[in-house]
């Protein structure tokens, strides 16, 4: 895997450039009486990524994170708008865009899972045009830097997802790629290996390459991303370095109660607080965990501690927000 | 190697691993031809001159249409099961390539297909298998299995592009069985049944294979009365420019289904 910077061919000197990018999709249902609709899925989204860039996109489900990257990477045609990719146009110069990029789509699938890790990478070198004898020594580098060398020859359908992970990594990496577009990478991965995937991706950072990272973490774009763009029902609602985000609740503290038996309305009760922005709860089975956002301080405290007189809590902190509170505040609007 | 020979290469490569690697192929390459054979050897075994061979010809041919087209039909819905679709699909080699590759190796097991008819006739029915031309025959068959190769690329493409092209194929399979000459030949067809015969590619094919391997057959081949070997030679042009027709239909399928693909989204869902 090469180390050396990626070449800077575009006259913006930017390595990824959207403009003004808008995606709708045509939608037919029923079969006697056809009707036809449209779904939005972005809506006017533009930004710019430097190179060397990790750049994270975050937002709900259904937010439009997957259309993003995908007319990023020539695999959908924007309705309106512009997608400019290391200087070529996304949907003109479609092969030369491919031949740069990687693209790590998130989940178990998307390998050949009947045979070798070795197999599946040399197939997809192949597709990219890596030449033979660069071929092998790149399949080579890279299964050590994923630590996959001992399982090399073994069929895919016998690792753990975790290895699957890494592989996905590889392929995505298999061209030496000037920027790799990561769709939620550690989605569903034990905390274990998704520290260990989050180090990777800072290596390769290190290593020169400008990254598109989406991501439902918080924390994991707190950790890695150095500007975050939050997207909402297909718009970007706010583009910001993570501490700039943060500034968005610096008026707020988070309140964390921690308890037993607090009901669906209970939460409910608490939305209706004028001050209070946001409210998430964790209502699990044993250990439950709400988080209200709010501009009182410890003076919610006393009305808590009153919504919640038929629940047990065992604790209440006052927190300084994180990029995960200035999350919902911006996705609750 | 080319860029596209390579890209054809390693689509093939890939798919003959993934054929080792399933054992399910036992039933189209094995155990199917074998029930062709025993079912037409049975239905001839009363009737003279070279019927036993001409009978396993057909059953192998059948087996070879059937598991070529079944198997290039779904060469991009296999991707799509698989889950790597997306992921081909954002590569910088052409989808059509990878799908010949596909087809390429689906049209040699294809062709397994036809010599296990062969070696069960042989081994176990003790059918005489002397063919009169092999060479002639060995090159017919695989004009013929690449000439499948080619209407398998136009279903791969069909199939993405109307879900019921899908069920139109399936209710074709054994019209197209009759309408290519696999089980009897055209000559015993309806006159108005030829023009549909004609602009298949296989059916020229297996008219030359047939001339090939029994001088008996040259009364009801299409190019009665004329020398074998011409005759097989002109089969095998007509088949060709066929095969190269569907090619070019295949080629702008395959850009609709791009162009598709990359408006809509829709094409890799499962």
């Amino acid at each position: 895997m090469s180390g050396s910077g990626p070449s800077r061919d575009s006259d913006s000197g930017k390595a990824i450039v959207a403009e003004h990018l808008c995606k709708v999709f045509n939608v037919n249902k029923g079969f006697l009486r056809r009707t036809k609709s449209q779904v939005v899925a972005v809506k006017d989204v533009s930004f710019e990524v430097d190179y060397g860039e990790l750049f994270g996109v975050v937002g709900p489900n259904g937010a439009g994170k997957t259309t993003i990257i995908k007319m990023l990477t020539t695999m959908l045609l924007p309705t309106s708008g512009r997608a400019i990719v290391l200087g070529h146009d996304c949907q003109k110069d479609v092969t030369k865009v491919r031949e740069r990029i990687g693209i790590v789509l998130g989940g178990e699938r998307g390998l050949y899972t009947r045979v070798s890790a070795v197999d599946n990478l040399n197939y997809f070198a192949d597709l990219y045009g890596v030449q033979k004898n660069i071929r092998d020594k790149r399949v080579k580098e890279l299964l050590d830097f994923m630590g996959l060398s001992d399982r090399a020859h073994n069929r895919v359908e016998t690792f753990s997802k975790g290895m699957k992970q890494r592989l996905h990594l590889a392929r995505g990496l298999i061209n030496d790629p000037d920027i790799i577009f990561l769709d939620e990478p550690t989605l569903g991965l034990d905390p274990e290996i998704s520290i260990e995937t989050r180090h990777m991706i800072k290596e390769l950072v290190e290593k020169g390459k400008t990254i598109l990272l989406t991501t439902h973490y918080m924390f994991e774009a707190d950790e890695l991303c150095k500007r975050v763009a939050v997207i909402r029902n297909g718009e970007i609602v706010a583009l910001d370095t993570p501490s700039g985000l943060k500034k968005y609740v610096m008026d707020t503290s988070v309140v964390e109660v921690e308890g037993f038996g607090i009901t669906d309305k209970e939460v409910a009760k608490f939305k209706e607080i004028p001050d209070v922005v946001s409210v998430s709860a964790d209502l699990g089975e044993n250990k439950q965990i709400l988080k209200l956002q709010t501009s009182k301080g410890s003076e919610i405290i006393a009305e808590v501690q009153q919504i919640l007189k038929n629940s047990r809590i065992y604790d209440i902190k006052i927190k300084e927000p994180t990029l995960e509170d200035a999350y919902l505040r911006l996705v609750e609007g | 190697m080319p860029e596209t020979m390579r890209v054809i290469y390693s689509a093939f490569r890939m798919a003959m691993l993934h054929w080792m690697a399933d054992p399910q192929w036992v039933i189209p390459n094995i155990i199917a031809p074998f029930v062709f054979t025993t079912v037409a050897l049975t239905l001839f075994k009363d009737s003279t001159g070279p019927f036993g061979l001409y009978a396993v010809l057909g059953g192998g041919m059948m087996g070879m249409w059937g598991n070529t087209i079944y198997s290039s039909g779904y060469a991009i819905e296999f991707e799509k099961w698989q889950g790597t679709l997306e992921e081909v699909i954002a590569a910088p080699s052409n989808l059509m390539h990878v799908i010949t590759g596909r087809a390429i190796s689906n049209a040699l097991f294809g062709l397994t297909n036809m010599l296990a008819v062969l070696l069960i006739a042989g081994l176990i029915f003790r059918v005489p298998l002397g063919i009169a031309d092999p060479l002639l025959f060995a090159v017919g068959l695989i004009l013929t299995l690449l000439s499948v190769s080619a209407l398998g690329l136009i279903f791969a493409s069909a199939f993405v592009l109307s879900r019921s092209a899908q069920a139109l194929t399936n209710g074709l399979e054994t019209p197209l069985y009759i309408i290519s000459g696999s089980m009897f030949p055209i000559a015993l067809l309806p006159f108005w049944i030829h023009p549909a015969a004609y602009v298949l590619g296989p059916t020229w094919g297996i008219d030359a294979v047939r001339l090939a391997t029994s001088a008996d057959y040259a009364s009801q081949s299409f190019w009665a009365g004329m020398n074998p070997s011409f005759a097989i030679f002109l089969d095998l042009m007509i088949m060709m420019l066929i095969t190269l027709a569907y090619v070019f239909a295949a080629t702008a399928l395959f850009k609709i289904v791009e162009k598709r693909a990359r408006t809509t989204g829709t094409m890799v869902e499962a």
